[in-house]
């Protein structure tokens, strides 16, 4: 079961919160953020995760870097067990997972120097100290086409491409393996993303490191990942390599979602069937039995309500959750 | 060293240049109260606590048989007002800095960690808030003082120690807002322990809402010393205290305006002052303030 060239394994994890009960007794349903989910990223390599807000794409990666605890499963960052892992544990296997956050202004402590943020994860686990350490942070800011000067000054006095510059810089400080990048350009204006896109890829051909990139930007997600899986209400429901996803989506919803890309040309955007989905996305305290998308799926027949499909390997190489497609 | 190596602010020059008059007016106000209650024992005309009964309330200006000026004139006892004033502004100023500072520790400290930590942390704590607010702070401190004594550091301590739940109430507030941003969850992945992010990163980031509390218990806590020592709780007389004056004043504001006058304006010019230096202070400590 175990890959050797895994960075990441992420093995049927489920991360339920439990709601609180009402005053008279009674206890709600837990909330399942997440609810059964496996994926394998390899070194070097990019799994752009897709869905839309809500379906837990967050709480997936909160619970790969050890923010927030699985219920159950298992989470292995080359082959150390974040799940359950002591303190301790998580502190040394943090060296290997660093996180990527999708707002830049919040992501960066408006009391600290930008050379002190980036210095930070180096400073506390003793990396470097004194000189090397400035060393270090001027070589970082470098990486990510800063200015050494900038080190002394404070995050307000930067644009919003330069301080996700300067969180890629903070999250790369300790050489980690495997980044977990939520929705990173998804807060930058579009003039700006492709710089920090490109950067994100560079990065990766020089250092090696791999990427789970969350984002709900087809587009985005067809730019940089190698991978694409589609997550819906805490499952995954197709997982593919790019190109084949991308020419081929099997799923309804992965094709609902793809639909509603806007094509550039507007004679192909005019000839395109869109497929519109009806109805919200269901509660995650209270998903339909069987395949959770019936309640939405435009393919939907008795056997949906019933039995819950499972990830299943097509001919081209991609998996997909689905009876019908 | 390290990571503090790289915060080294800019030359102080810069920051000199920019300071409003206002701040220099009030600066210079707080550093005349300072010097002078410091240099009391050697400044003040008169004994603070001698009394001269033939020259019991006497007004501002009034010239003794033997020569000495009343400058501000006499109390109900003939003592030197102005020398009054001189070594009670050292009273004042000690049990108002100390008391503060104990409530500022306890109470942003409790609060801090009731937001970090959560859970049965947070609600004993927050509960135990709701407990100190509920209860009338006077009675508060009476109650201690009576099973403690009368006394200066005993007064500090019962002034610390029933005032620390409104700080504990901001910081707590403020703490919670602060530790869900991404910054914190960064520090944390970057494998700084919960000292390190309460201290750096989370305290400066709520410093700001804690010093406005900071300059307005300031004032407040002369004005509770005031009434402690008039109702005989706190400092003991003989000994002069702005508050103590103005309680003994009180009865006398009719036939001598100046016992009550004259340390009231000085308090309103020290409570004012820093009032003033916080609001100040606040936006020097905030980089997204400073010049760009």
């Amino acid at each position: 079961m175990t890959d050797l060239d895994a960075v990441l394994e992420v093995r049927d994890v489920a991360v339920h919160f439990a709601a609180r009960g009402g005053l008279f007794g009674g206890t709600p349903a837990p909330v399942k953020a997440v609810d059964g989910i496996d994926l394998t990223i390899g070194a070097g390599e990019t799994l752009g995760l897709v869905g839309e807000s809500g379906c837990g794409k967050s709480t997936l990666s909160n619970a790969i870097v050890g923010l927030v605890p699985p219920t159950s499963g298992s989470i292995r960052v080359r082959g150390h067990e974040v799940a359950g892992a002591s303190r301790a544990a998580l502190h040394a296997l943090r060296r290997n997972v660093q996180m990527i956050f999708q707002d830049p202004v919040l992501s960066l402590d408006p009391r600290s120097t930008v050379g002190a943020a980036i210095a930070e994860p180096l400073a506390v686990r003793g990396v470097a100290r004194g000189r090397v350490l400035k060393d270090k942070v001027d070589a970082l800011l470098a990486q990510v086409g800063l200015e050494a000067e900038h080190a002394g000054r404070y995050p307000h006095q930067f644009s919003g491409g330069q301080r996700q510059r300067i969180v890629i810089a903070r999250a790369l400080a300790l050489e980690p393996a495997l980044v977990v990048c939520d929705e990173p350009v998804s807060a930058l204006d579009v003039s700006v993303r492709a710089q920090i896109l490109n950067l994100l890829v560079d990065l990766q051909r020089r250092m090696g490191v791999s990427y789970l990139f969350v984002s709900h930007d087809l587009a985005v997600v067809r730019h940089i990942a190698d991978r694409v899986a589609v997550m819906y209400l805490g499952r995954i429901v197709e997982q593919a390599p790019r190109d084949v996803f991308f020419a081929a989506t099997k799923h309804p919803y992965a094709r609902a979602l793809m639909s509603a890309v806007p094509e550039a040309d507007p004679v192909a955007q005019r000839a395109k069937r869109r497929t519109i989905l009806s109805g919200e996305l269901p509660s995650p305290s209270n998903a339909p039995p069987g395949c959770a998308f019936h309640t939405r799926c435009p393919l939907a027949t008795d056997v949906c309500s019933r039995e819950r499909p499972r990830l299943t390997p097509r001919p081209d190489g991609a998996l997909v959750a689905c009876h019908h497609a | 060293m390290s990571a503090r190596a790289m915060t080294a602010r800019r030359p102080v020059r810069r920051h000199v240049r920019r300071v409003a008059v206002s701040i220099v007016i009030v600066g210079l106000i707080l550093a005349l109260i300072l010097g002078l209650a410091l240099l009391a024992p050697w400044i003040a005309p008169a004994d603070p606590t001698r009394q001269v009964l033939m020259m019991r309330l006497k007004p501002p200006g009034t010239l003794a048989a033997n020569g000495q000026l009343y400058l501000l004139g006499t109390d109900d006892l003939g003592r030197d007002l102005l020398s009054r004033i001189l070594f009670g502004a050292q009273v004042s100023l000690a049990v108002a800095t100390l008391s503060v500072l104990v409530s500022t520790l306890v109470g942003v400290a409790l609060g801090m960690i009731a937001a970090w930590l959560r859970g049965w942390v947070e609600v004993a704590i927050m509960r135990l808030v709701d407990i100190m607010l509920s209860i009338p702070a006077v009675l508060l401190a009476v109650l201690t003082v009576a099973v403690l004594g009368p006394g200066f550091f005993k007064l500090i301590l019962v002034l610390g120690l029933t005032r620390w739940p409104r700080y504990t109430r901001v910081a707590y507030g403020q703490t919670l807002q602060v530790a869900n941003l991404p910054y914190i969850k960064a520090s944390e992945l970057a494998g700084a322990g919960s000292a390190r992010i309460l201290l750096r990163h989370v305290l400066p980031n709520i410093a700001g809402p804690l010093l406005i509390i900071v300059t307005a218990e300031f004032g407040l806590m002369i004005l509770f010393e005031a009434g402690l020592s008039f109702l005989g709780l706190g400092i003991q007389p003989p000994a002069p205290s702005w508050g103590s004056i103005m309680s003994v004043g009180r009865q006398y504001v009719e036939r001598a305006w100046w016992i009550v006058a004259f340390p009231g304006g000085c308090l309103f010019l020290l409570v004012f002052s820093v009032n003033v230096m916080g609001d100040w202070l606040r936006d020097r400590l905030d980089p997204r303030f400073r010049a760009r």
